[in-house]
């Protein structure tokens, strides 16, 4: 039997560095890249944000795309991540490829700096959702099904859920699923009108935390059914193993006290893997540092979990929150955790709250992860989890 | 494998049938695309006789175009001391299925699709995948988008991409229940690099 959906690449970009490598090594050494804001224009620099440090013109040149039209920031981070994932997989000269991406922001980078003038003629489309993502696949010849899903911060991960089910169905062998979201002063504003931005780096499930810091970034997983990654002769990095996705249906902001869809969705995805909960070595929560998201999520853990509560951290004091994207960023993180056998720890969190799970925090825990749980929540209460497991 | 037939698709509800579907004080404070795609989503419910569907899913090509053009106006007035928390909130692609499923209090499976023209039909595919393989027995499927009055006067402001002003909802389920309409057989997504995506949605007169 051959049937599991498995992971047979990966690529992300974020605040950390560009690619997997640099990822992983700022997590071992618990550096965050959560700084004062450097590529985006704005005037808000009491914001500290998560931010690659690159300009859109060395993006461009990095990816050979040629000068002459405008390309959002979103493509660019997209390309870069969708390269990686696919190189390692070996798919760069392959066609017939699915790719699902998630983004919210898509070229409102381009649109706001324009604005009130329109998009000049003859240019090609970079406003919508979807054209950020076509721009993304078609950086590469290696695309016949586009797909972009829009649920906010758990649009990724809702793209992963998607690629499985696509897979699963018998629709495709090979899925590429990710998501990508560069910052913008559009939603920068949007968060800062909602009064959710912290002036310091973000401190999740900390009772001190006042805020969540906005990041950007992208990452692709390559999805593939496992007998034709078995056939391939490609490195297996991990299986996807369950998938959750319930509507907190509370309200268009705020989380519910209880949690109920954070609940539901990892009820269901543990469901899906068949693991229990005291299988579950780690969860990735999507602890945004927000006074309600980290207290609701915390409440939906300890229902979940009970007295079996395995280590949890948030890794957005080391990206900021990279909306969209975040879903995929984080499981790239998770798979990086089982591979190399580590948790990552909080850099910024001091003081327990006693309405909140306590996260590994200072030194990363070193032992053997065998599944672990990733979640990311969106506005609206679209809620997302998945379970990530060791191929073996 | 489950069949899936359609049973209710619904659109143009004429604005005289709104108050039976939305009270007018908890419409006060919603925007004009969210009024319509709900009340378009509560009247496939009431057709069809499936007031809690196990699903709730929206393509939309361009999300919700008057609140974000509320906000990027704002920001261009008043630059970046704006302050339009509503706005923003009611800006996101998501706005319209969370919206639906907040007001029904529906915990079912909830995503949303924004790309371009083959938005509903990305919607309609997970759906039918979903319904087929028995991880849901009925899914309420929508398709919104609005043209705000920027657009109508300057059509390529964002661009090449035509949106339609719609607000249509689909009932979809396993069982045919007493008028099915059709028989959702299929539905393709295919992408070629240089041209518009495009979809094939195949059903079947019942």
């Amino acid at each position: 039997m051959q049937d599991r959906v498995v992971i047979t690449g990966m690529g992300v970009v974020s605040a950390l560095g560009m690619g997997v490598e640099a990822n992983l090594s700022a997590l071992l050494r618990g550096e965050s890249g959560v700084r004062t804001v450097r590529c985006l224009s704005t005037e808000h620099r009491e914001f500290p944000v998560g931010e690659l440090q690159m300009t859109d013109s060395e993006l461009r040149q990095l990816l050979k795309l040629p000068e002459g039209r405008l390309y959002s920031r979103t493509h660019l981070l997209g390309a870069l991540a969708l390269r990686e994932a696919l190189s390692q997989s070996n798919l760069l000269d392959s066609k017939g490829l699915a790719l699902i991406s998630g983004t919210t922001v898509g070229g409102m980078d381009i649109t706001e700096g324009l604005f009130p003038n329109p998009l000049p003629e003859g240019t090609p489309d970079v406003h919508d959702c979807g054209a950020s993502t076509n721009d993304i696949a078609d950086t590469f010849g290696c695309f016949d099904y586009t797909s972009t899903v829009s649920t906010a911060c758990s649009s990724a991960m809702n793209a992963l859920i998607m690629g499985k089910l696509l897979i699963e169905s018998g629709e495709r062998d090979i899925v590429v699923a990710g998501g990508a979201e560069a910052l913008s002063k559009f939603h920068l504003n949007g968060f800062k009108s909602l009064m959710i931005l912290d002036q310091e780096r973000c401190r999740p499930f900390d009772k001190t935390r006042a805020g969540l810091n906005l990041g950007e970034g992208a990452a692709y997983l390559v999805l593939e059914r496992e007998r034709s990654a078995v056939k391939r002769g490609a490195e297996i990095l991990g299986v996807l193993s369950g998938t959750g996705n319930s509507c907190d249906a509370y309200h268009q902001t705020a989380s519910s006290e209880d949690g109920e869809g954070a609940y539901l969705a990892m009820k269901q995805a543990l469901e899906e893997s068949g693991w229990q909960p005291s299988d579950i070595d780690y969860v990735n929560a999507h602890g945004t540092g927000t006074p309600n998201n980290d207290a609701s999520e915390s409440a939906a853990l300890r229902r979940l979990f009970g007295d079996t509560l395995p280590p949890v951290s948030s890794t957005k004091s080391y990206t900021g929150h990279t909306t969209s994207a975040s879903g995929s960023i984080e499981a790239v993180f998770c798979l990086l955790a089982m591979q190399h056998g580590f948790l990552p720890a909080q850099t910024e969190f001091q003081t327990p709250d006693e309405q909140c799970i306590t996260p590994v925090s200072r030194v990363c825990m070193r032992g053997d992860y065998r599944h672990v749980m990733c979640n990311a929540f969106g506005f609206g209460g679209n809620d997302s989890s998945i379970i990530l497991s060791r191929y073996e | 494998m489950n069949k899936v037939y359609v049973t209710a698709v619904v659109k143009d509800v004429p604005a005289e049938e709104y108050g039976h579907y939305l009270p007018p004080m908890k419409a006060r404070r919603m925007g004009k695309l969210q009024k319509r795609a709900l009340v378009t989503a509560l009247k496939a419910m009431e057709i069809s006789g499936i007031g809690e569907p196990d699903a709730i899913l929206n393509g939309t090509a361009m999300g919700c175009m008057e609140h974000t053009l509320q906000l990027l106006n704002g920001l261009h007035e008043e630059g970046e001391t704006v302050s339009m928390p509503t706005a923003f909130m009611q800006s996101t692609h998501n706005t319209v299925a969370s919206q639906i499923a907040i007001f029904t209090k529906n915990h079912g499976y909830n995503t949303t699709y924004s790309h371009r023209s083959v938005s509903f039909e990305l919607a309609l595919q997970d759906a039918l995948l979903r319904l087929r393989a028995g991880r849901l027995r009925t899914a309420l499927v929508c398709a919104n988008d609005e043209l705000t009055e920027l657009q109508r006067q300057q059509p390529r402001f964002f661009g090449q991409l035509e949106v339609q002003d719609r607000s249509e909802a689909w009932m979809l389920s396993i069982e045919p229940g007493e008028h099915p309409l059709y028989e959702l057989e299929n539905v393709k997504i295919i992408h070629e690099k240089g041209a518009e995506d495009r979809a094939e949605i195949q059903i079947k007169p019942l």
